[in-house]
């Protein structure tokens, strides 16, 4: 399929989230840490949420975690997401810590279980954008 | 911590509603007078004695106060407005009480009104939604990227954590909208009213699960009303006055999500066993929940009903599953919540019609679905903001 034919939602890339975009977009799974007090953190944020540190570093991610909960779409609320129907979206819990959304691939809705191991892939949409989408892994 | 002063220092005197309906055909503007107007009158207060106006969930769905006031000619002292979320319903009647107190206003008008078949793209989910694909995600937790959207998606996920944590299931939390429906059969002003039952609920189609279609509040038109005043000036009034004996407000944080409590692990959410101590509502009211009559919720989708009992202390985590069983919720069951038929049967009023309901309920005016000697009626939410009231 063409990249320019990608019809879903793209997300708004600002200057507070651009370094997690550029991370996928070079097969990197990134967030901040802060330099004080070691959190990690998600959505991006000016500063560090636990002790407002504004001393932080992008920084690489193991790319595992286990499913902590997901959901399964059966209406078509997007016209671009009509073909996919059912498709889940599940939220992810890292290894380190935060939590993201994000669509499980390379499995069928109903093996979904909670706390499934799974890991990242990096699903290039456009010719700017990359999505972490998730597969299962090995225990 | 509350001011405790301010206990019973305010009251709800007046409410009024317009119809409710799948497609009205009348717009937001027209459907608010009839709610204005009506509890005016209910409370035997002229126009001229209302001068504050607070209102939830605005255009393009609503009517916004602005607008109201200078169409419907209401000349206003104050007023303000919460963006397009029902959540925020407790919250404008709470500023509405310290409005009156602090003198910023002697009666005040509190409404939504809505009329969603005036919106030409669905706003509560896909390409309408543009709240959704705000920075740092949607109020619901929604992400189009991958497809989350619709507050009900952020609620199908906190199902599908509730269920793997605590083991419950859908049939379960059937009994929520089976009783809410059957609320709704002695309401005739209820748009749903054909009571259904559990193979009926597990047949309707999933929309995201694990929440089928009978697990959703109704998408619909109409507008309710609430007029707050001081206790003193409560007196005057036409009918009983219902005292706000106790105010929680809406709190937000990492640890919150809007449609779970702390622990649950939503979204940021640390995970731990919630427990709630007696909260603040409670102590300002000077109650515990064992005093509370009726509970009502913002029953937008049925797991909330489960999140608030639990957040609330009426059960433990967990717990709520079993406690919504054997008719338990239900009229004449130990803890009726919703008896206007709520979010799910009644209709979608952001739950301005659950205030409506409230305040009938303890003047003694509901006739079938009527709670026997309701004194304290509670309004508590999934997302944490409460108000007691009293007769
Ligand atoms: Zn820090």
């Amino acid at each position: 399929m063409p990249q320019n034919s990608y019809q879903k939602p793209l997300p708004a890339i600002s200057s507070l989230n651009k370094p997690y975009w550029d991370g996928l977009r070079n097969r990197e799974l990134m967030l901040q840490k802060c330099n004080g007090c070691g959190m990690i953190w998600a959505p991006p944020s000016p500063l560090c949420p636990a002790c407002w540190s504004r001393k932080f570093t992008w920084t690489r991610l193991s790319g595992r975690g286990r499913v902590s909960s997901w959901v399964v779409f059966h209406q078509a609320y997007f016209r671009s997401f009509e073909g996919d129907l059912p498709y889940n979206v599940a939220e992810v819990e890292l290894d380190e810590g935060p939590r993201l959304l994000t669509n499980l691939v390379d499995i069928g809705n109903d093996a979904i279980r909670a706390a499934l191991p799974v890991e990242v892939v990096f699903d290039d949409v456009s010719d700017d954008v990359t999505l972490a989408k998730f597969k299962p892994r090995a225990a | 911590m509350a001011n405790f002063a301010l206990k019973d220092r305010s009251a709800i005197v007046g409410v009024g509603e317009s119809a409710y309906g799948r497609k009205l055909m009348r717009s937001a503007i027209d459907l608010a007078a009839d709610a204005i107007v009506g509890a005016l009158d209910d409370a035997g207060l002229t126009r001229e004695q209302l001068d504050g106006l607070v209102v939830s969930f605005g255009s393009p769905i609503g009517a916004d106060g602005d607008t109201l006031a200078q169409v419907l000619g209401l000349n206003l002292r104050a007023y303000n407005q919460t963006w397009a979320h029902g959540r925020f319903t407790g919250s404008c009647i709470q500023w509405a009480a310290l409005m009156v107190n602090a003198g910023l206003a002697d009666a005040v008008a509190c409404l939504a009104s809505v009329s969603f078949s005036a919106v030409r793209r669905p706003m509560m989910g896909g390409g309408g939604d543009r709240e959704g694909g705000r920075e740092a995600g949607g109020g619901h937790g929604e992400d189009p990227v991958f497809g989350m959207t619709s507050p009900g998606a952020g609620a199908a996920m906190v199902a599908r954590r509730y269920f793997e944590r605590f083991g419950a299931d859908s049939r379960a939390l059937a009994a929520v909208p089976i009783a809410f429906r059957k609320h709704a059969s002695m309401n005739p002003h209820a748009i749903m009213r054909e009571p259904f039952g559990i193979d009926e609920h597990q047949r309707s189609r999933f929309v995201c699960e694990p929440l089928h279609l009978l697990d959703y509040c109704l998408i619909n038109d109409g507008a309710a009303c609430v007029i707050v005043t001081t206790a003193e000036r409560a007196n005057d009034c036409r009918k009983s006055p219902v005292y706000i004996s106790g105010m929680q407000p809406l709190p937000a944080g990492r640890e919150e999500f809007i449609w779970s409590y702390p622990g649950m692990g939503i979204a940021q959410q640390s995970v731990f066993e919630y427990q709630p101590e007696l909260q603040a509502v409670y102590k300002m009211a000077g109650i515990t929940p064992a005093d509370v009559d009726a509970l009502f919720t913002y029953d937008a989708f049925s797991i909330l009903a489960w999140i608030a009992l639990e957040r609330w202390g009426f059960c433990k985590p967990g717990e709520a599953a079993a406690f919504t069983q054997n008719g338990r919720i239900e009229v004449g069951g130990e803890l009726p919540m919703n008896t206007n038929g709520g979010l799910l049967s009644e209709a979608h009023i952001m739950a301005w019609n659950h205030q409506v309901e409230i305040v009938r309920q303890l003047r003694g005016e509901c006739g079938r679905r009527q709670v026997k000697d309701a004194s304290v009626i509670q309004w508590a939410n999934a997302f944490g903001d409460s108000i007691v009231y009293r007769r």
